[in-house]
């Protein structure tokens, strides 16, 4: 990694300690760089991007310690060796707490001061690889997720796509068996791709890649976009679904997407294990540093004992009837994810064959 | 006397998607041509000089179909298509996939003129192509 000279830069007031380390450094094939004083230390720290720094910890103006912290801003995968004037065990002990990888009393050979450069130097080596593997994991975790989107999405888009042609007469008469099938192949697959969607929406959550674009925003646009998106999903049951009061501040700090994603996850719940001609209301509020969005249902509730599950992912609250009710699992879990991830919080209340209510919390704009 | 029958280029590296969304074209009476890479699509263009094109996101490259389009959309080579209407077809969803995808446009590339979540609805796709081909 190191194949070109490691630089090492001597900040020191004195020039012959300056003089005296510079050779015994050429001298081992590095290359010197050397600094009279903490200020133009750290220009030069940014101009020849050392290796390795040695720090005289008493100088006029900065002193060493504060160059040592500086330099750690700068760079913190630079190594800092600090010079100690006077063998005192405290300044050496302060220097390491601030990030010193070792320190070097006066009066000190060049042997000394090679053995303590070549271990910083070897440590460095090892910091700068562990840094590049993270970086090319990260890189690979960022694509893999990309890819197994890609890859696992592709192959059942385009049955379904052959499952639409068909269902659409596009390719010939299709008899009212075949029909039924084809439209539940289609139904099971449209699950299935939810579930993978809904997978990767939990990865991409885990590596904090998703609520990524926060900006002042009208919640109650974006939930009366859900509410029109949700409105087919209510005809079956004859479901209102309506938007209730509004408080006049409705501006919160929110990423447009994945929040529309948190309230068609609740919305659609809310509609699921509706009862007929249930309803479903949304009301807003502003409270004193938050915005709360509630969605409040007429529906089956949820048990006590269940509560403390629901937002776990793949937690399916068992209830004999509702082979019907269909989804992933990930739902709640996904809009709990996001909305903390926004800095807010969900809460939930129900009351067994009565209804349920979810609240959102989100920061105010 | 022949009435000009309206092309429509669909370019698209998956031939599934390709031999599924003919059919749907064709039963509209609509020309259809196919392309299973950007320069093929690229060759087809010129060739047929399409009325409407169909085209993927994600073909060699993440980025493929937006490239594709912003040629078309901006670049002198294309001068004389930069009008005809572009829909995208991907696979990748709107809500997740395109979220990278559509960065393109914040990056000041032109985005298509529609967009489409495959699998598309047939009677879907038609009526959305016929809305740009009345104008």
């Amino acid at each position: 990694m190191l194949e070109k000279k490691p630089v090492i830069l001597v900040i020191d007031d004195e020039e012959s300690m300056r003089d005296s380390c510079s050779q015994a450094l050429t001298r081992v094939g590095f290359r010197a760089e050397t600094a009279e004083d903490g200020s133009i230390g750290l220009e030069k720290v940014k101009e020849t991007k050392p290796d390795l720094v040695l720090i005289d910890l008493k100088m006029p103006g900065i002193s060493g310690i504060d160059v040592l912290e500086k330099v750690k801003e700068i760079d913190p995968n630079i190594i800092s060796v600090v010079i100690t004037g006077y063998a005192t065990v405290e300044s050496a002990v302060e220097a390491m707490k601030k990030g010193a990888y070792d320190f070097l009393p006066k009066p000190f050979t060049p042997e000394e001061l090679r053995i303590i450069i070549n271990r910083g130097l070897e440590r460095r080596e090892l910091i700068l690889e562990t840094e590049s593997l993270r970086k090319e994991k990260k890189l690979i975790e960022d694509n893999f997720i990309t890819m197994v989107s890609h890859q696992l999405q592709s192959p059942l888009v385009a049955i379904q796509q052959f499952f639409e042609v068909i269902l659409g007469g596009m390719v010939g008469e299709v008899q009212e068996k075949q029909k039924e099938m084809i439209t539940r192949s289609r139904d099971r697959m449209d699950g299935l791709l939810k579930l993978i969607d809904d997978w990767l929406d939990v990865a991409r959550l885990d590596s904090g890649q998703i609520v990524d674009n926060i900006e002042p925003l009208s919640l109650k646009k974006v939930i009366k976009k859900i509410i029109e998106d949700m409105r087919p999903l209510t005809q079956d049951d004859n479901i209102s679904l309506e938007l209730g009061s509004c408080s006049e501040n409705d501006l919160v700090q929110g990423d447009k997407e994945t929040l529309e994603q948190v309230f068609s996850n609740l919305i659609t719940n809310a509609i699921r294990y509706n009862k007929p001609k249930g309803k479903v209301v949304i009301t807003i509020k502003e409270n004193e540093d938050f915005i709360s969005a509630e969605v409040k249902d007429t529906g089956i509730g949820i048990a006590k004992e269940h509560l403390p599950f629901i937002f776990d992912q793949f937690y399916r609250v068992k209830r004999g009837e509702d082979h019907k009710i269909k989804g992933t699992g990930l739902g709640l879990s996904i809009a709990k994810k996001i909305v903390e991830a926004h800095g807010g919080s969900v809460q939930v209340s129900s009351e067994l064959g009565k209804g349920s209510s979810f609240t959102v919390l989100l920061p105010k704009a | 006397m022949e009435k000009h029958k309206t092309t429509i280029v669909v370019i698209d590296d998956d031939p599934d998607f390709i031999d599924a969304g003919t059919p749907v074209l064709e039963s509209a009476f609509y020309n259809v041509v196919t392309a299973l890479s950007p320069n093929e699509g690229k060759e087809k263009i010129f060739s047929e000089k399409p009325d409407l094109i169909l085209l993927d996101i994600m073909m060699d490259s993440l980025f493929d179909g937006f490239s594709l389009c912003n040629a078309i959309k901006t670049s002198k080579e294309y001068k004389e298509f930069k009008d005809t209407p572009i829909i995208f077809v991907s696979a990748v969803k709107e809500k997740t996939g395109s979220r990278f995808a559509f960065r393109g446009e914040e990056q000041g590339m032109i985005g298509p003129d529609d967009y489409m979540d495959k699998p598309v609805k047939p009677n879907d796709l038609l009526a959305r192509i016929e809305k740009f081909l009345k104008k």
